[in-house]
């Protein structure tokens, strides 16, 4: 169809008016479908090119120990600066490079200038670790191209004290080892978030209603139930205890037994949480008190003469015939040869002497008379599930071991294993195992959750207090706890290591010295042994449970009594004075 | 009352009122026409307009204020971390004991309690 319109008909301008109206018309139109129709379309585009989402780091909780009544920090954070470059933007190549040098000294990063020539890099690092001071400096120096950007840094004013206790946190901000990684979570606390329009330096704009601003949670501020000067005296009498007996580790918790706080944990070798990234070996990173289980050995007696009197097996006045040796299925179980032969030995001299007979013997009484699944039933039913050995303690430490304890219905769970566990041997336990269960031995027979963390402080010198846990009423019972409490103190006095306890207190303890297995014979091996002691001190009340462990000593005699219990003395006796102690 | 036109509506209320009080009310003889009307709208149109823009442009610069406000205290409380690092590392047990004080302490000879 064609159509026939004679535009001679109408005047020129008529026809442009009727262009022009028909333009608008089009461009009313484009304008309509694209601001009414497409209104939420484009609103949402444009939204998104402006807004900008920021996260708003949260800041990680401090770390504080106690001294005395008050608080001090252990691991602070301070930020630390990184300066950069735009070499793009860098206008006088020389000046900044001056600047640099001067302000930034040793932490200027190698190789910078070489960066600064690459024109295609937009981000070229000039230094690290740099101070607010040095920043400042920078700041006001306002060289053009140049950024700077803020992180924090962990600091530990007391320098390696408590390191594998408190662990370290890497540089994506994560906790490792000790507090830091089991408590990460509490430390780190929760990034908040803003999102808002900005403008083109990225300033955010109070402009919009869709703007989101959720402020960070810090991280808690957490106070340790260690004491640092207790802390302190551990790791230096730990690391003289070494010394003198050449040895390579040790290791020593300090606890209280009426709450399961622990007032220490010290370790050796130890490392410089600031300078994680130097240790070459990591096994120096662990807790070994938590981490590692072992043999515990003859510091076991305490534990299973506790059973032995509570189950009834055995009283205080109970005496058997020691012959040096037990026949236990095909196995002979000795004692050590130093140890007397007698027909009367009593149950003072099981943990004076150390016999390993006389704990067998409370394990056969267990049984009517000899080692068998009744007997073994009820030490495995005292062990954990009074004593909890097989579980975590719960202490806030990253990488805290079960151990091992082999039920008694478990193939390896036989006579002669369970005449062996009843001194300490074919079990591993860890040095906070140990140390828990003793202390609800010699309390009265609560057993607490072991503890580091005493509170949160938010302003550094208030404590809000967490609360005692009980894990378990009733281990022992309160005449049974108090009758090895008599024979423990009676145990330690009776021996060279007692005459050094300072007079008017009480004070108990056992010596371990574990042998340790000969890889290639599978046999146990008196070389490489580990020394260990167990003890309490105080006066009517325990008020303070110790135990030591010490590998590799080079010493003479059994490194329980020659390593291991001179720490433990020492430690001792200084605690008395420490946390003044009054005497009987 | 000379003033207003006849064909104007006077409610009997206000007629009422006016009786008792002794009141007078002018009605101006201009009215506005519709191009005025019109010029006025749009003026008003624009003004709220300014008054809307002036507002957004202030709330704007609230962020300004805000960005730096927030930079002041981050530098603040950088400072505040270095002092209490610095305080910090001075109380340490290190720092203690190798102090003058410390070394002229002694341990004491013996230790009484009263009961």
């Amino acid at each position: 169809m064609k159509l026939n319109i004679d535009f001679s008909r109408f005047r020129k301008s008529e026809i442009l008016a009727t262009i022009m109206i028909g333009f608008v018309v089009i461009i009313v139109l484009n304008l309509f479908y694209i601001q009414i129709i497409r209104h939420e379309y484009y609103k949402k585009q444009a939204y998104e090119e402006q807004v900008a989402k920021f996260v708003l780091p949260a800041k990680r909780g401090q770390i504080y120990a106690r001294d005395s009544g008050s608080i001090v920090p252990l691991v602070l954070n301070q930020p630390v600066y990184t300066a950069y470059a735009d070499p793009q933007q860098v206008g006088d190549k020389t000046k900044l490079i001056s600047t640099i040098n001067r302000i930034a000294g040793g932490n200027v990063v190698e190789g910078f200038k070489d960066g600064l020539d690459n024109k295609q890099s937009r981000y070229v690092v000039l230094a690290r670790q740099l101070s607010n001071a040095q920043a400042e400096m920078l700041k006001k120096e306002d060289v053009p191209g140049v950024g700077m950007t803020a992180t924090d840094q962990r600091v530990y004013p007391e320098g390696n004290l408590a390191s594998q206790l408190l662990g370290y946190v890497d540089n994506d901000g994560t906790g490792l080892y000790g507090v830091e990684g089991a408590l990460n979570k509490r430390l780190k606390g929760v990034d908040g978030k803003l999102q808002a329009v900005t403008d083109v330096r990225r300033i955010p704009l109070t402009v919009s209603n869709d703007d989101v601003s959720i402020p960070a949670r810090d991280g808690d501020n957490i106070v340790l139930t260690v004491d640092r000067n207790i802390q302190s005296y551990a790791e230096s009498a730990l690391k003289k205890g070494l010394d003198n007996v050449r040895a390579s580790k040790g290791s020593v918790v300090v606890m209280n037994p009426n709450n399961g706080q622990i007032l220490a944990m010290a370790n050796y070798p130890t490392y410089d949480p600031s300078k994680y990234n130097k240790v070459t070996d990591y096994g120096v990173f662990q807790n070994d008190i938590v981490s590692a289980p072992y043999e515990v050995g003859s510091v076991m007696k305490t534990m299973t003469m506790g059973v032995g009197l509570d189950t009834g097996a055995v009283n205080t006045g109970t005496t058997f015939n020691n012959r040096g040796y037990v026949q236990v299925d095909d196995r002979k179980i000795s004692n050590v040869e130093e140890d007397p032969v007698n027909a009367n030995a009593t149950m003072t001299d099981v943990l004076h002497y150390s016999l390993n007979t006389g704990v067998v013997f409370i394990l056969q009484q267990m049984g009517g008379g000899k080692v068998n699944m009744a007997a073994r039933t009820k030490l495995y039913d005292y062990y954990h599930n009074h004593f909890r050995f097989g579980e975590k303690t719960g202490v806030e430490q990253a990488g805290e071991s079960a151990g091992t304890v082999i039920p008694p219905t478990d193939e390896q769970g036989n006579n002669v294993r369970y005449a062996n566990m009843a001194f300490g041997q074919g079990m591993d336990l860890t040095m906070m195992q140990t140390a828990a269960a003793f202390s609800s031995a010699i309390n009265g027979g609560t057993y607490y959750k072991p503890t580091v963390v005493a509170g949160t402080t938010s302003n550094g010198t208030n404590v809000k207090g967490s609360k005692v846990k009980v894990l378990k009423s009733g281990v022992l019972s309160q005449s049974t706890s108090a009758s090895l409490r008599d024979l423990i103190v009676k145990g330690r006095q009776l021996g060279a290591l007692g005459g050094k306890d300072r007079a008017g207190y009480v004070v108990g303890g056992k010596t371990g010295t574990s042998q340790v297995i000969d890889p290639k014979t599978g046999e146990y091996t008196n070389a490489n042994s580990i020394g260990s002691y167990l003890g309490f001190g105080g006066n009517q009340t325990p008020q303070y449970v110790i135990m030591v462990q010490v590998k590799d000593s080079k010493a003479a005699g059994y490194a329980g009594t020659t390593a291991a219990g001179p720490i433990f003395g020492d430690v001792s006796n200084w605690l008395l004075d420490y946390m003044k102690i009054a005497p009987n | 009352m000379s003033d207003r036109h006849n064909n104007t509506f006077i409610s009997r209320r206000e007629n009422a009122w006016r009786r008792n009080q002794n009141t007078v009310a002018f009605e101006h003889s201009t009215r506005l026409g519709p191009v005025s009307h019109t010029v006025l709208v749009a003026m008003m149109v624009a003004l709220l307009g300014l008054i809307y823009l002036t507002q957004v442009t202030k709330t704007s610069g609230y962020g300004y204020t805000i960005e730096q406000l927030n930079s002041q205290k981050t530098e603040l409380v950088a400072k505040k971390s270095e002092l209490q690092v610095e305080s910090a590392r001075l109380k340490s047990l290190q720092k203690i004991q190798s102090s003058e004080v410390a070394a002229k302490l002694t341990a004491p000879a013996s230790t009484d309690y009263i009961h």
